[in-house]
């Protein structure tokens, strides 16, 4: 399955160095397409350059120091998804199943593993 | 054979003169449902002290707040826990919502991000609560997909729970729609700003976590 850029919206055939190395453009993190998303991809907002680093910018913070930023994160099912900076569309059930958090981008859809995350809960 | 019964031993009493975990009370809902009112109303009755700020804007609160050693007394019998208030539980959160209320783009995406992260903290802690209270708005419809996915959730970890129909003291409030939409459940209509059947409240909490 084809992997796509998250910031530059290049799309790579399954396999590409590019998917380990990171993309031409410097980003490392990319959707996991699946074919049947295909055709909604196409139809999503298309959002300006400004609003994609918003939004990378607003996951990076929102998942905090657990993943390491230099590594390419590979991405599949969304939990929570954003249309656009500031507008968040949460799955309730892939949250309470405890399923990896995901996040997913306008235009497409990416996956952070935050399995990490669920690890260093809190404790009372 | 010897080895078993040491150990069997070891296990026993290292169970028996165990510090006795401290009971985790949590409170779940939607935004704006007054979770954080009745914490305060908890609070205040018990302990003389407010536990965290209240608005009319929702997502007050954005992350998991806990009060230690809350003591509580009803009918001369004494409840000891951990209170644990913790972020509306929302599907879509929206900064131009934050905006109605006259707040700047920037504050708004940022307390959407931050309510976004209180959702996945409060789910997070669901499996460490022993009980849990949902507060819920009197004044709302009750069948919506929060409130569905949390109790159906609990129930599956088996978790003790009290509805909560907070704002009773609103006209608008409607027990019987919420009475009709958790059958299965006690449902108890309280007025956590006022203060309003408090008393009947406590004595479900011993209910809730004997």
């Amino acid at each position: 399955m084809p992997h796509q850029c998250v910031r530059c919206g290049k799309v790579y055939i399954d396999g590409s160095s590019e998917i380990i190395a990171g993309c031409t453009c410097g980003a490392k993190l990319f959707f996991f397409i699946k074919k049947e998303h295909l055709h909604k991809l196409q139809q999503l907002k298309k959002l300006s350059e400004e609003q994609k680093h918003m939004v990378m910018h607003d996951v990076y913070d929102l998942i905090g120091d657990e993943i390491d930023r230099d590594v390419p994160v590979v991405l599949d099912l969304e939990s929570i998804n954003i249309p656009e900076p500031g507008k968040y569309e949460l799955d309730l059930v892939q949250l309470f199943k405890k399923n990896p958090l995901i996040y997913k981008v306008g235009e497409g859809k990416y996956v952070i593993d935050l399995a990490e995350t669920f690890k260093t809960r809190k404790q009372l | 054979m010897i080895k078993k019964f040491t150990r069997f031993f070891q296990n026993f009493f290292t169970r028996f003169f165990q510090k006795r975990k401290d009971l985790k009370l949590g409170l779940y809902g939607p935004p704006n449902g007054g979770k954080t009112t009745l914490a305060n109303r908890i609070c205040t009755d018990w302990l003389g002290q407010e536990m965290g700020a209240v608005s009319n804007i929702a997502h007050e609160t954005r992350e998991v707040q806990v009060k230690e050693h809350v003591e509580i007394q009803s009918k001369g019998k004494t409840l000891k826990f951990n209170l644990v208030d913790t972020p509306g539980i929302a599907t879509k959160i929206d900064y131009e919502d934050f905006m109605k209320s006259g707040m700047q783009e920037d504050e708004a995406k940022e307390r959407a991000k931050e309510a976004t992260r209180g959702v996945v903290d409060s789910i997070k802690w669901l499996d460490d609560m022993d009980s849990v209270i949902i507060v819920l708005d009197a004044t709302k419809d009750p069948y919506t997909q929060v409130n569905i996915t949390i109790i159906g959730n609990l129930e599956a970890r088996k978790i003790p729970v009290l509805i909560v129909a907070n704002k009773i003291d609103l006209k608008k409030s409607d027990m019987k729609r919420l009475e009709a939409a958790f059958p299965q459940y006690k449902v108890l209509g309280i007025s956590a700003k006022f203060g309003k059947n408090m008393d009947d409240f406590y004595e479900e909490l011993f209910k809730l976590v004997k």
